[in-house]
């Protein structure tokens, strides 16, 4: 991907405002994505900064998706994957997490923080564990502040 | 591009948090057509006002603002097909379970909904019209294994008016329970449970639906769910099937004699013979391992010349064939085997006459046994070993579910034959759960010649022979003599699960039983579309449990492979763009289901799109982008992205 992240749409944000993380999240059909339905059936509130992103497996996630939301603005990336041994497609939530490991690396290279880009497993039973990683993610992401620029290059 | 979106207020589930006014006014910059409410879009109005809605609307795509898809999508979807529209060009966004009610303020809530619908509204208009291919299906199944799930599942298939291919492997049906005379929990005799059955399946009114081949396995299948095409070998019999009255004259004549595999070589059987007194089918098979026009090029025709109905009923010149059948699905039933108790050197079995396994034991005492049932020699000391590998990290950490209750069956059976008789139970746990199970256990505790105590490992076991009987040292305790120790093994998986998964493409799990869908509530389907599971293949099982799963996997057949019902592709899954795939084959290696196969002669990879579950795996992984997943393409997920964060 051409261009560097520094063009973000983030920066055009008055600097008068609060800051609040704009994050987004990937999630999976068939656990995540009914993990965060079972916290609204629970009415777990949560804060609302992150926008999901459905998936029908996280194995579809390409780098490249997370590249472009930093790109785009976001201040933080979260992809929920079904438990080690529950993918609804035998084992695609461990290539994505083989897959976050490398990008993390990458990213970290380019000088986004750990804490902007994090994976972790959310069962369709864990409403509870969905919303607490959720306040987690917001409430660090909120400490480290606006994704401000990503390091020269940007070609991925 | 005409965009409507339709805001469902669920009452007020949605719309007491988020305003669908202000909603409205979020979006005034993008572009929608139309923005209409609704009290509860799923109701039968609610359907209703939808498509009558879409007809007069006669928009290019919709976004429908609800509740989750998890829910919803396939109802709202069959509204579009109803109202002519392509029901792949509607997006719906989750307002409810992950707005309305996770967030504090209607502030809040409000920009979290328009960013989601923003993130919608510039997917779903890269969104493409997408056909459900049919495709015409073979209704006829495959079962493979002979035994007591074997047997149920092509029993109710046949009945149910389906063709079936049932391919056993031995000579004979019926599985283990038919060579034991007395079955646990209400020693209930084998033969006489199963006979029945075996009569329909061979002479019954839909007898006619099933083809039988024994001396059988499968060689080879190609295909899918609806239309596989299994080659299978066939081992000859050396016999005319269906002129053999199966007499047994041939039986008789045969002058050389071997041992009997099915008395765990304990008996001896001729070269001609059956595989036991009353095997069924009812016909003799000739073992080239023993006859001596195979074994030694001999001109012995012994066994032809005594046939009642003919010289060329016995037929040497026979060789192995190779059938071809198409069915649409395949049922594997081929049940367990026993873990190898010489992997316990200190336990002395195959080494000490005196140690044995639980099943010969039953072949010992049984009447169409090496013995003849004769319980003269029998020992009158027997001391059984429970759990021989079962419920044990280093070897099989399961409970083998059924060693317990034969165990205690046998102990029941020794008593009536010998009532002096002194058993012993050394056992780790008990395992005796349902409502027949424990009688047989409570029985043997209270006898006053049966004991029973706890050993606490394997290892601290030995069994040595001094002066002609076999003495059991439990390490700290006490040392036990026997005339008889039986080993009661680890059921285990069939010696060769592991070929035939591979065959099948079906997984194993750690144990090396086939693998279930869903070990619960989805047991009698493999992970492989299109093939099923029953019995001991995918974990031990007992009669009761192999014969329902045989019927759970006809069900599952029967309602998932519809005669004259086309197979419905949903149009998710995988394809690669030939121009751009450079043949790394890296698709190949990532795809769980095995979808995506290599065209040598293009160099390039491509997908079938019914094996394929649309999991996008392949899509991520393929680095020339040749490998697209319908329905969420890289440019719908980017669009999504860049309008969730607008
Ligand atoms: S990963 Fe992509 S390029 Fe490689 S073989 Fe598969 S489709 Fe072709
Ligand atoms: S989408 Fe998943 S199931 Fe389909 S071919 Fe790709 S990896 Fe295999």
């Amino acid at each position: 991907m051409k261009g560097s992240i520094n063009a973000r749409k983030g920066e055009k944000r008055r600097a008068a405002e609060p800051f609040e993380p704009r994050i987004i999240g990937f999630l999976c059909n068939w656990c995540s994505y009914a993990g965060a339905d079972r916290a609204g059936l629970a009415q777990t509130p949560y804060p609302p900064n992150v926008s999901i992103v459905r998936v029908m497996c996280t194995g579809r996630i390409e780098p490249v998706f997370i590249m472009k939301a930093f790109q785009q603005g976001a201040d933080g990336v979260i992809v929920l994957a079904c438990h080690p041994g529950d993918c609804h497609y035998k084992e695609g939530n461990l290539r994505a997490a083989q897959r976050h490991a490398l990008l993390a690396r990458v990213m970290l290279q380019m000088g986004v923080e750990r804490e902007r880009c994090r994976f972790d497993y959310v069962s369709a039973g864990e409403g509870e564990k969905y919303a607490q990683l959720v306040t987690d993610m917001v409430e660090s992401v909120r400490m480290l502040g606006p994704l401000k620029k990503v390091s020269a290059g940007g070609e991925i | 591009m005409k965009i409507g979106l339709y805001f469902c207020n669920c009452g007020s589930n949605i719309a007491e948090l988020v305003d669908p006014e202000k909603v409205r006014l979020g979006l005034a910059q993008d572009g929608l057509a139309y923005f209409k409410t609704y009290p509860f879009l799923c109701s039968e109005e609610g359907k209703a006002f939808l498509e009558q809605d879409l007809r007069d609307e006669r928009p290019d795509r919709v976004v429908i603002a609800a509740c989750t898809p998890r829910e919803h999508e396939a109802t709202f979807m069959r509204v579009l097909e109803q109202a002519g529209m392509n029901p792949y060009l509607m997006q719906m966004v989750n307002l409810r379970e992950q707005v309305a009610w996770v967030t504090k303020e209607p502030e809040q809530a409000v920009r979290k909904a328009v960013l989601a619908i923003r993130g919608a509204l510039l997917r779903v208009a890269l969104q493409q019209e997408l056909e459900r291919e049919e495709l015409e299906v073979a209704s006829s199944v495959l079962v493979l294994g002979g035994g007591p799930a074997g047997l149920k599942a092509s029993l109710t298939l046949a009945r149910a008016g389906r063709k079936v291919v049932l391919v056993e492997k031995g000579p004979a049906i019926g599985g283990l329970p038919v060579l034991y005379e007395e079955l646990f929990p209400d020693l209930e005799c084998g033969p006489c449970m199963l006979e029945p059955l075996m009569g329909e399946l061979l002479h019954g009114e839909y007898a006619g639906n099933i083809e039988l081949l024994t001396l059988s396995e499968l060689a080879e299948v190609k295909g899918f769910f609806g239309n596989f095409s299994a080659t299978i070998r066939r081992r000859p019999r050396y016999l005319d099937e269906a002129t053999c009255i199966g007499c047994g004259e041939c039986v008789e004549a045969c002058p050389v004699a071997g041992k009997n595999p099915f008395d765990c070589g304990m008996g001896e059987k001729k070269a001609m013979a059956f595989a036991f007194p009353g095997a069924l089918p009812n016909l003799p098979y000739l073992d080239p391992a023993l006859c001596t026009r195979f074994t030694e090029g001999g001109e012995c025709r012994l066994c032809s010349e005594s046939c009642p109905m003919g010289a060329d009923v016995v037929r040497y010149q026979d060789a192995e064939t190779l059938v071809e059948r198409q069915v649409g699905a395949i049922v594997v039933a081929t049940g367990a085997s026993l873990y190898d108790c010489t992997t316990f050197p200190q336990l002395g079995y195959g080494v000490l006459p005196q140690v044995k396994t639980a099943h010969e034991l039953e072949r010992m005492l049984a009447s169409n046994g090496p013995f003849a049932g004769d319980p003269s020699g029998l020992p009158e000391r027997v001391l059984f070993i429970h759990c021989v590998g079962s419920l044990d990290e280093g070897h099989r950490p399961y409970c083998s579910g059924i060693c317990c209750q034969y165990a205690f069956k046998l102990n029941r059976l020794l008593r009536s034959r010998l009532p002096q008789a002194r058993i012993h139970h050394l056992y780790r746990e008990i395992a005796a759960a349902g409502k027949e199970a424990s009688a047989l256990y409570l029985s043997a505790r209270e006898d006053p010649g049966t004991a029973l105590s706890r050993y606490g490992s394997l290892a601290g076991l030995s069994v040595r022979e001094e002066g002609g009987e076999a003495r059991v040292f439990v390490a700290g305790g006490e040392s036990l003599s026997a005339d008889l120790v039986v080993l009661c093994p680890a059921v285990v998986p069939g010696e060769d699960a592991g070929a035939l998964g591979a065959l099948l493409e079906v997984s194993l799990d750690r144990f090396g039983f086939y693998e279930e869908m869903h070990g619960r509530i989805d047991a009698s389907s493999s992970k492989m579309r299109g093939i099923y599971l029953a019995g001991a293949c995918q974990g031990p099982a007992d009669i009761q449990r192999a014969a329902l799963q045989g019927v759970a996997a006809a069900g599952s057949v029967l309602c998932e492979l519809v005669e004259g019902r086309k197979l419905r592709l949903e149009p998710l899954f995988a394809s690669v763009d030939p121009e751009l795939c450079s043949g790394c084959r890296v698709c190949l290696k990532v795809c769980p289901y095995r979808a995506v196969s290599f065209d040598s002669e293009k160099g390039v990879a491509c997908v079938s799109s019914v094996l394929c579950h649309g999991c996008g795996t392949c899509v991520a992984a393929c680095p020339a982008g040749a490998s697209r997943a319908q329905h969420f393409t890289g440019e719908m997920i980017l669009a999504e992205i860049e309008g969730a964060l607008k």
